[in-house]
């Protein structure tokens, strides 16, 4: 399991973590949907929000701390989902309405 | 600038840049700690705290008035406990010396404690012992395993041992005391200890009258402290992580303090070889003076709310042990990593500890010093409540800054030590309560005085008794060492 604590895992980490913002940043340009700095920025810190909360659990359940992995992952979770939601909205905004009747349009 | 003009300058600077990087990355790779396989901490691996950065000039005690020295005969419950034995109820307080009787007549809640209580608390744990022996086998068996090895004790004055040779040696002339430090601190790793610090020594630490007679001083005689311990040489050692968070009963003091009382003597016979004084204060109950004071003094760590000295490497899972010498060296500068201001909001080891012994008020002054109270009497009597393994320790396993050093608890160290406001102390008492409960106090208690024998967390699976051996019949009669 060394390779979880060693400094590869964590290069391995950042070419995923920026591939998972391209691949984003491409799924919703697919879908008439700007994708800029800020929105880059914004979903990279979400990203790390949800990535801290993995680990917490992750952590917290090696450490057999089992009422932390608990309790702090329901709390976490749930900051998680809320902000994401928003986040989500935020990201949405100016896509561009191509067909009529599309209903999803946000400017 | 064009384009092109741009890259080319970009392309540039990142080839030096990564070349450079590689030259420390080969430096680092060839060097670290990290790669002394199996040696990490016999080069210093662990402790990698930069104190330099949160040095103060001053401790974080605050001297407040005239100053005295504490008596080893009777502020020491290891001490005191020992003329328990003389008391005789018709003779009362006349059963004791002179000092033993001023110290009762100053303590009256002590006389009690030390006492009456203890008498009953031992009656009723006979029982329990029989009855729940068998759950405590292994841990036992590893708590003596632990401490089976340790070097002679110290056995004469320190005008004749500390000195090599009974005093006869000429002393090599170090070249500079930075160096004499960086030597010893090097050293003092690779004797096996993980932390090391040093400090002149204040004199106000050193006990009044000797704790027990031994070690070379005559019972009942003041300590003159002697012009040669001018220096305090602090070493410490962890205790093992998970029986320690499965306190009260089953974790060990045993292995830290064997292992911090060799580190003392080597440390010892080194100076020693080089011509110097050298003499080592460890535990358990063998020094001629307080510890935790000059840990602080040395910029180890800074002392809790449970009087224990919390470092930022190992919170207070450490047993310390010191040397006194006088090999010319610069003494290391107080930290405060700002454990003063956090214990004032988290009073989780006080709220925790069964006996009460530790203080929820504020500081008290104590000999001239302000510092938490912390009723040894209490303390000691709750060691007899209990089954399982000698003491308790319960006070390191709960502490907020007892934590295994993963990315997550340095983080929080990191922001109390950054946090001005002081609002991050509020926050990450109040998630420690609420992810990292304890017991019930009365848990932790032995059956018989109402409690479950409980641990703060589980015992860890090498010590669960039942999963390796086949369990005899506690009525059983038995003469097994490890009970
Ligand atoms: S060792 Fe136990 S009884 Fe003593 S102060 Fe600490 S928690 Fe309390
Ligand atoms: S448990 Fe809290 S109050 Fe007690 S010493 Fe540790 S930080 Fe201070």
């Amino acid at each position: 399991m060394w390779f979880f604590t060693s400094g590869a895992f964590w290069f391995a980490e950042g070419i995923v973590f920026v591939l998972a913002i391209t691949g984003l940043k491409v799924w919703m340009e697919d879908r008439n949907t700007p994708f800029g700095l800020w929105k880059c920025l914004l979903a990279s810190l979400w990203m790390l929000m949800l990535g801290f909360t993995i680990a917490f659990i992750g952590t917290s359940v090696g450490e057999n701390e089992i009422v932390a992995a608990k309790k702090g992952g329901i709390i976490f979770s749930v900051i998680c989902f809320i902000t994401g939601v928003v986040v989500w909205r935020l990201l949405r905004i100016g896509r561009v309405k191509i067909a009529p009747g599309d209903e999803d349009e946000e400017v | 600038m064009d384009r092109r003009q741009f890259l080319k300058a970009i392309g540039g600077g990142s080839a030096v840049a990564g070349s450079t990087g590689l030259w420390f990355f080969g430096t680092e790779a060839g060097r670290s700690p990290d790669s002394y396989t199996g040696m990490k901490n016999r080069e210093g691996g662990y402790q990698t705290f930069d104190r330099k950065k949160w040095a103060v000039s001053n401790p974080t005690y605050d001297k407040v008035g005239p100053t005295s020295r504490a008596d080893g005969r009777t502020d020491v419950i290891f001490a005191r406990m020992g003329y328990l034995r003389r008391y005789d109820k018709e003779k009362g307080l006349d059963s004791f010396p002179p000092h033993v009787r001023d110290y009762y007549t100053k303590h009256p809640e002590d006389l009690e404690l030390d006492i009456t209580v203890r008498r009953e608390i031992h009656q009723k744990r006979a029982e329990d012992v029989k009855k729940y022996r068998n759950e405590f086998i292994l841990s036992k068996a590893w708590s003596s395993a632990m401490g089976a090895v340790g070097p002679r004790g110290v056995n004469g004055p320190p005008e004749e041992w500390d000195f090599p040779r009974g005093g006869a040696s000429t002393p090599y002339k170090m070249k500079d005391p930075r160096q004499t430090s960086r030597l010893i601190k090097k050293v003092s790793h690779q004797c096996g200890s993980t932390l090391v610090g040093i400090a002149e020594l204040n004199p106000d630490w050193v006990y009044k009258y000797p704790m027990n007679g031994g070690r070379g001083f005559k019972a009942n005689e003041p300590i003159e402290v002697p012009e040669h311990w001018k220096y305090a040489i602090v070493v410490g050692v962890p205790m093992s992580w998970d029986p320690m968070y499965a306190n009260p009963p089953y974790g060990t003091s045993n292995d830290a303090y064997s292992l911090s009382r060799i580190v003392a003597y080597r440390l010892t016979a080194f100076i020693k070889s080089l011509g110097y004084a050298a003499r080592p204060h460890t535990p358990g109950a063998s020094y001629d003076l307080m510890v935790p004071p000059i840990l602080v003094d040395a910029g180890i760590g800074e002392q809790g709310r449970h009087s224990i000295v919390i470092t930022p490497e190992l919170g207070c899972n450490f047993r310390p042990s010191i040397v006194t010498t006088n090999i010319p060296m610069e003494a290391d500068k107080p930290i405060d990593i700002g454990v003063q201001d956090f214990c004032k909001t988290c009073k989780i080891c006080a709220e925790q500890c069964p006996s009460g012994a530790i203080s929820k008020g504020e500081k008290e002054t104590i000999r001239g010093y302000e510092r938490y109270a912390l009723h040894s009497s209490k303390c000691s009597n709750f060691w007899s409540s209990k089954l399982g393994n000698m003491g308790c320790r319960l006070c390191v396993a709960v502490c907020p800054y007892t934590r295994k050093a993963n990315w997550l608890h340095k983080a929080a160290l990191n922001v109390t030590m950054h946090d001005p406001t002081g609002l991050s102390d509020h926050a990450l008492a109040g998630m420690q309560e609420l992810l990292y409960p304890g017991q019930e106090p009365q848990k932790y208690y032995m059956p018989s005085m109402g409690g479950e024998n409980a641990s703060y967390r589980p015992v860890p699976w090498w010590l669960k008794t039942e999963d390796f051996i086949d369990l005899p019949d506690p009525e059983e009669p038995t003469t097994r060492s490890s009970e």
